[in-house]
Formats: C-alpha cells, sequence, structure tokens
C-alpha cells in the first residue's frame, strides 16, 4: 500500500465522523476484539477506531483476528504495525478466549464471497455455526463484556420480493429451504438465534446487523459482483459489460460509512434488536454502469445484455434503513458517485499493491 | 417468442467421429457455411476440448492455435466457441492463447458432479471479457436436485449460462424436462442443453428442454458427432421454427451447410448402431464407441457386455483405459467359465 492510498482512507474516516465522534465515546478506553479483522469489514473498522484513537485519543485497543494475519502485514502494514492494534491468528472455530479485558466483541468472521460457499458449503456451515459458539463461549468469562455485534446478512430475508422497494428488518421470508445454495444465509439465521439464545439464557448483550452491499478500498474487484466486475472493466480500458437487460437493482454504502454505522449499532443498537446495514438508495446497474464510466476520460463503453444469450431475470437488493436511521440517526454520508470516484482513486493509486485482504 | 440461442459444435464433438481429423480446409469451409447461415455460435476444436490433443484421447494433427486463427478468419458474424476441461486445458498455456486468437464464447466444463474444478477457469475467461459458460457433461449420473447444485457453483464462479450435457444419449424427454425445470429454479443464469443421440431422443429431448424453458441448444450438422452423433442441427432448426421458436438461422443456408459437412467433412453419417442403444442405456459416453468396438474385437468380447460393465463402474470421458481393463476381465472370464 502506498501513502496516498493510505491518506484517501484516513480522510474519508474523518469526513464521515464529521463531528460524531461523541456517539462512539463509550469505545473510550475499552478493548473490542473483532473477528473477520482483515477482511473488507474488518479492515475498515481498524482504519475508522484508528483514526479515532489519533484524532480524539479514543484510546480503544484493537484486536483484529483472522486465520491469515500474515497477508494482512503485508497489504496494511499501517495498521498492523500499530500499538493500539493487536493481530490474532486463529480459526475462528478455534477461538477459546478472548483478552481478559475485552468489553465489546464485533463477530465479522467468515467470508460473504458466494463462490466459496458453493465450493465449501460445509466449511461456510461449520465456520459460521461453530464460529458464533466459540464467540459466545470466550466473551462470557469477560466480566466487562459490554456487548457483542453478530454480523450476519442482508441474504437471511431470502429473495427480495421484485415489488418490494426496500426490504425492512421485519420482512417475513427466508432463504430456500433444503437447498444447498442456501448454506450461507441459512447459516447466517442459525447464527442469529443462536444469539438470541444466548441472550436469554447467558443474558449476554447481542445486537445484530445485516449487511447488504458496500463498495471502497479493500474490496477485491476479483469477485464476480457487478459493481466489482464494472469498476474493474473500466479500470482496465474495457468495455463495461452489464448481463442482462440492466433493471436489476442494488444499493452500496461506502466502507467508512459502513464502518461508522457498524461501531453505533455495536456502541447503542439495542440489545436483541436486528439493524439493516446499507444504502436505501436503489440504483439499475445499468445506472450503475453509467456512474463508473463517467469517472473515466475517454469514457468506457457500456454494453447492455453483454452476454451471448439473453439474461431476462431482474432482481433486487436494497434495505430499509429506517431502523437505523430513526434510532441510531444513521445516515449515507457518501453518497455513491463520491463512493465510486474515491474507490477507484484508492485502486489506482494501489495498482501496484496486492488488494485483496 | 421465445427465442433459442444455438451453438454448433459440429467442428468439436464432430471430431470424435472423425477421430480428431478434421482439418483447416474442412474448418474453412464449414465456418463460411456456418457464418453465412447466421448460426450464432460455432465450437471448434479437438473433441476433448482445447489443450486435449493427445495419444490417450487422440491426437489433433493441428495445433489448436491453428484450428483458432482458421476459425476465427471464417467466422465474420458468428461467435467463436471453445470448449474447455480444466485439466486437459490450462489458463496458461492453452486458454490465454486462445482467447487471444479471438475466441468469443468459452464453455468451461466438467464431469457433472465436479463442477469445483472450474472456479479458476471460469473467473479467467469472465475477467477477460469473454462469455462464460459452465458445462456438466454425463449429467444423467447426476440427480436433478445435485446437477442444480453443481450448477450453482459455476454460476457462483461467474458463468453466463449454463448447459447440461446428455453425453451419453440416456435421457428420455420427461429426463430432460424435470432437469431444467429444476435448474431455472435454482439459477439465475439462462439454461441450455447438449443431446446425444444413443437412443433416438436428441431432438425430442432438446425440444422437451426448449418448452421448458431452456433457451440455449446445441446441434451439429447431420448429428455429426461423438457415438451416435448429436441433436442433427438443421432438423432441430427446424423443429424449433416450426413450433414457434426462433433462432435467428436461415433455414435454406443452413440445409446448405449441412450438405456441404455431408460432402466435406464427414466419411459416414452418423447412426444409431446397435452397441450406440447400448451405450444409452448403459451410460456410458457415447465417444467410447469407437473404442469400446476396437478394443472388444482385440479381446475377442461382446462390445455390448463391455459397456454395460463399464456403465456399472461409472466411467467419465477421459477413462478410456478402462475400457481394456473392462474387456480384458470379461475375456478372462469367458475364458475360464469355457
Amino acid at each position: 500500500m502506498n501513502e496516498r492510498a493510505d491518506k484517501l482512507v484516513r480522510e474519508d474516516c474523518r469526513r464521515v465522523l464529521d463531528g460524531r465522534e461523541k456517539q462512539l465515546a463509550a469505545l473510550k478506553g475499552d478493548t473490542l476484539f473483532i473477528t473477520g479483522g482483515t477482511g473488507f469489514m474488518g479492515t475498515w473498522l481498524a482504519e475508522m477506531l484508528a483514526c479515532l484513537n489519533d484524532d480524539f485519543s479514543f484510546k480503544t485497543k484493537v484486536f483484529l483476528m483472522a486465520r491469515n494475519t500474515d497477508k494482512f502485514q503485508g497489504v496494511c502494514p499501517h495498521l498492523a504495525g500499530r500499538k493500539d492494534m493487536t493481530l490474532v491468528k486463529s480459526d475462528i472455530r478455534r477461538l477459546s478466549e478472548l483478552p481478559k479485558q475485552t468489553h465489546w466483541v464485533i463477530h465479522a468472521a467468515v467470508t460473504p464471497d458466494n463462490r466459496f460457499h458453493s465450493s465449501r458449503p460445509v466449511e461456510t456451515m461449520s465456520t459460521v455455526s461453530e464460529g458464533i459458539a466459540a464467540v459466545i463461549r470466550a466473551a462470557d468469562p469477560c466480566s466487562d463484556f459490554k456487548k457483542l455485534l453478530n454480523i450476519s446478512s442482508g441474504l437471511v430475508y431470502g429473495t427480495q420480493p421484485w415489488e418490494t422497494e426496500r426490504i425492512p428488518e421485519s420482512h417475513v421470508g427466508g432463504p430456500v429451504m433444503g437447498n444447498v445454495a442456501s448454506v450461507y444465509a441459512e447459516a447466517k439465521r442459525y447464527a442469529e438465534i443462536y444469539c438470541a439464545a444466548a441472550r436469554s439464557q447467558q443474558k449476554l448483550p447481542v445486537v445484530t446487523a445485516r449487511p447488504f452491499a458496500f463498495v471502497g478500498p479493500y474490496q477485491s474487484l476479483n469477485t464476480p459482483w457487478a459493481i466489482n466486475n464494472f469498476i474493474h472493466d473500466a479500470l482496465n480500458a474495457k468495455i463495461i459489460r452489464v448481463l442482462g437487460d440492466g433493471k436489476t437493482v442494488r444499493s452500496y454504502l461506502y466502507g467508512a460509512d459502513m464502518s461508522f454505522w457498524l461501531l453505533r449499532i455495536l456502541v447503542d443498537g439495542v440489545s436483541g434488536q436486528a439493524y439493516n446495514v446499507g444504502s436505501p438508495d436503489g440504483i439499475s446497474l445499468e445506472q450503475l454502469a453509467g456512474l463508473i464510466a463517467e469517472q473515466f476520460d475517454p469514457q468506457p463503453e457500456i454494453r447492455i445484455q453483454a452476454s451471448v444469450p439473453a439474461v431476462t431475470q431482474r432482481t433486487r437488493f436494497v434495505p430499509d434503513v429506517t431502523l437505523a436511521a430513526e434510532g441510531l440517526k444513521l445516515s449515507v454520508k457518501t453518497p455513491l458517485k463520491a463512493a465510486i470516484k474515491q474507490t477507484i482513486e484508492w485502486n489506482k493509486l494501489s495498482r501496484s499493491t496486492a488488494v485483496a485482504v | 417468442m421465445n427465442k433459442i440461442l444455438i451453438s454448433d459444435p459440429t467442428l468439436r464433438d464432430g471430431n470424435h467421429a472423425a477421430n480428431h481429423q478434421i482439418s483447416v480446409q474442412q474448418i474453412a469451409a464449414y465456418c463460411d457455411g456456418a457464418d453465412a447461415a447466421g448460426v450464432p455460435i460455432v465450437e471448434v476444436g479437438h473433441g476433448n476440448g482445447i489443450g486435449a490433443s493427445s495419444l490417450q484421447l487422440g491426437e489433433s494433427p493441428i495445433p489448436d492455435f491453428d484450428i483458432l486463427r482458421t476459425a476465427r478468419e471464417h467466422l465474420p458474424h458468428s461467435k467463436l466457441g471453445i470448449h474447455v476441461i480444466p485439466g486437459f486445458a490450462t489458463i496458461e498455456k492453452d486458454l490465454k492463447p486462445a482467447i487471444r486468437a479471438g475466441v468469443d464464447v468459452v464453455r468451461v466444463a466438467s464431469h457433472c458432479t465436479e463442477a469445483d474444478i472450474t472456479e479458476r477457469h471460469i473467473g479467467f475467461a469472465r475477467e477477460a471479457g469473454k462469455t462464460v459458460f459452465g458445462v456438466l457433461m454425463m449429467s444423467h449420473m447426476a440427480s436433478k436436485e445435485l446437477l442444480a447444485e453443481e450448477a450453482k457453483k459455476m454460476e457462483s464462479y461467474g458463468a453466463e449460462g449454463f448447459i447440461f450435457m446428455d453425453s451419453s444419449g440416456h435421457f428420455l424427454p420427461d429426463d430432460v424436462t424435470e432437469r431444467v425445470k429444476t435448474l431455472l429454479d435454482v439459477l439465475e443464469i439462462p439454461v441450455g442443453f447438449h443431446a446425444h443421440n444413443n437412443l433416438g431422443m436428441a431432438i425430442a429431448n432438446s425440444i422437451a428442454a426448449a418448452k421448458a424453458g431452456a433457451t440455449m441448444l446445441d446441434g451439429t450438422a447431420r448429428g455429426f458427432g461423438a457415438g451416435s452423433g448429436n441433436a442433427q442441427l438443421e432438423v432441430l432448426v427446424a423443429v424449433l421454427e416450426r413450433l414457434g421458436f426462433k433462432t435467428g438461422i436461415d433455414l435454406y443456408k443452413l440445409l446448405d451447410l449441412s450438405d456441404l459437412a455431408d460432402r466435406e467433412l464427414l466419411k459416414e453419417i452418423p447412426t444409431i448402431r446397435s452397441v450406440s442403444v447400448v451405450s444409452g442405456l448403459a451410460g456410458v459416453f457415447s465417444g467410447f464407441t469407437k473404442h469400446v468396438y476396437r478394443i472388444a474385437k482385440q479381446y475377442e468380447v461382446d462390445p455390448r457386455d463391455v459397456f454395460f460393465e463399464l456403465g456399472k463402474r461409472g466411467v467419465v470421458a477421459g477413462q478410456e483405459d478402462l475400457i481394456i481393463e473392462v474387456a480384458s476381465d470379461l475375456a478372462r472370464k469367458a475364458k475360464a467359465s469355457s
């Protein structure tokens, strides 16, 4: 990574905080343990916490746990080398204890990469189910423990009905039962109810976040997701290929916003409550491709129905975030256009370095 | 009006029937005709796909690159497709040069229960900006549910369409219908079907697929393909048009193309021989037919017995060496009992 890319991320954290650091004051002087600490989500959380420590003297101690911390040390030395950050190399399923002084846990282990879920469904399920059990077991003896934030998934709702513009936390639905394609979503549902059981039986404060889709630095552009593909194509001066008629709808929250939302939900989210995390502003893939293309000069060509067979299926994946907005005063600080601009800029700055963490 | 995307693997599956000896002149002539007829995708290469030319699977006298370059030069409008089986084809040695040669459509294939092996190849072709299909072969060896699960893997890897192959011509129309419906329930990408004609069902099965919602079908001129051949392209297109499906292909020119293939390409028109019926019933890859005939003759055993025994063992393409083992066992048993 280079300093200019690091600076871009830091400035984004400052911009998103925008005087709201007081809303996270409960973290001051505390210890926060993050599982999945080197993924897209974990890295952004580390960036935001580093900013809070540097700019606002939060003095929060952060533990970042992951299976492969070596790679993180290479990709994010500015985070890995900090005195207030400790890397813990472990499989979440083998987690036996937390640092005794742990006050907060964000459980973000398990990749959201659906290629992994498809190829390794057993590992996906065991990592989610054994992982949440391990985290709760480890948190129980911590005498000053305050709250666990369980990172679930927006996929627990199953397929969003096309006519439902935004999907609320109260939506009654779910993944297709008994189908191996549902392993990730079903495992996340299991983890949610496991948290509810622990809250009831062990009186462990637990809040749940259901993430939707994100964009930003630290996101691998090699995953076969629309926004990643479009940015990847444009950065490589290729045609932006939109499969289907471009009417599929998604929404994207910028990484810096996401990290602030998650910390807010951790600190002030109501125990037992689940909060959608994402942008409520849906955009068609055709429009998304246009937003990305206009960041380049010359603009890359956009090809709708770029694949040889016509794709007719349209899907929608957009959260209703009223609960987070009204309960926690959360809002989108980075408009999508700016989020895309920052993502492209960061990737340009980082191109000589591997960025997929 | 429902539109069907036709892929024509005459110059690929037909290579099985030609012992992988199709020449550049034949490729050029056929591609000229296919392009003129408006065939959307023309697939070329060794029967087992690029990178598969070998002593065991059959050696092609022409390097893959020459095949692709020739086809590309003679397909100004039609898309150029290739069949890629990871293991035979590597990304560095085969896929990259193929893409540089101008391939438009990459069909990454595996045995029906081994979609996992296709991830890197699908990912690479997708990243290269090519249309990528996932293909599962010998699909009768998987239940419809398992087939859908494997297909879903390919979709997650980035496949833009999915095709299941009835490599041994084992299916009946109802088998195809229920598989297409199950696949469409699970997948968000279009579904296609590739038929073989061992039981004389290639056209009927293809039509069943289309009626069930498949939007991609394969067919070859005169049915030129492994074993007893594929769905006969000109018949398939004619029947589809009669049923109200649109293919965008000029039927007269396609008929001319079939006549050309008959004259220039085929030493013998694929027929359903007795042994092909057995291969279809036994669920053994049609491409084994020539090898089974030859080896059965060598060991003086009934080729039908060889097929049924291969079916019991669940052999798949690439396991041609097992034919000798089976024939040898049968010969030994026959000798012992006489």
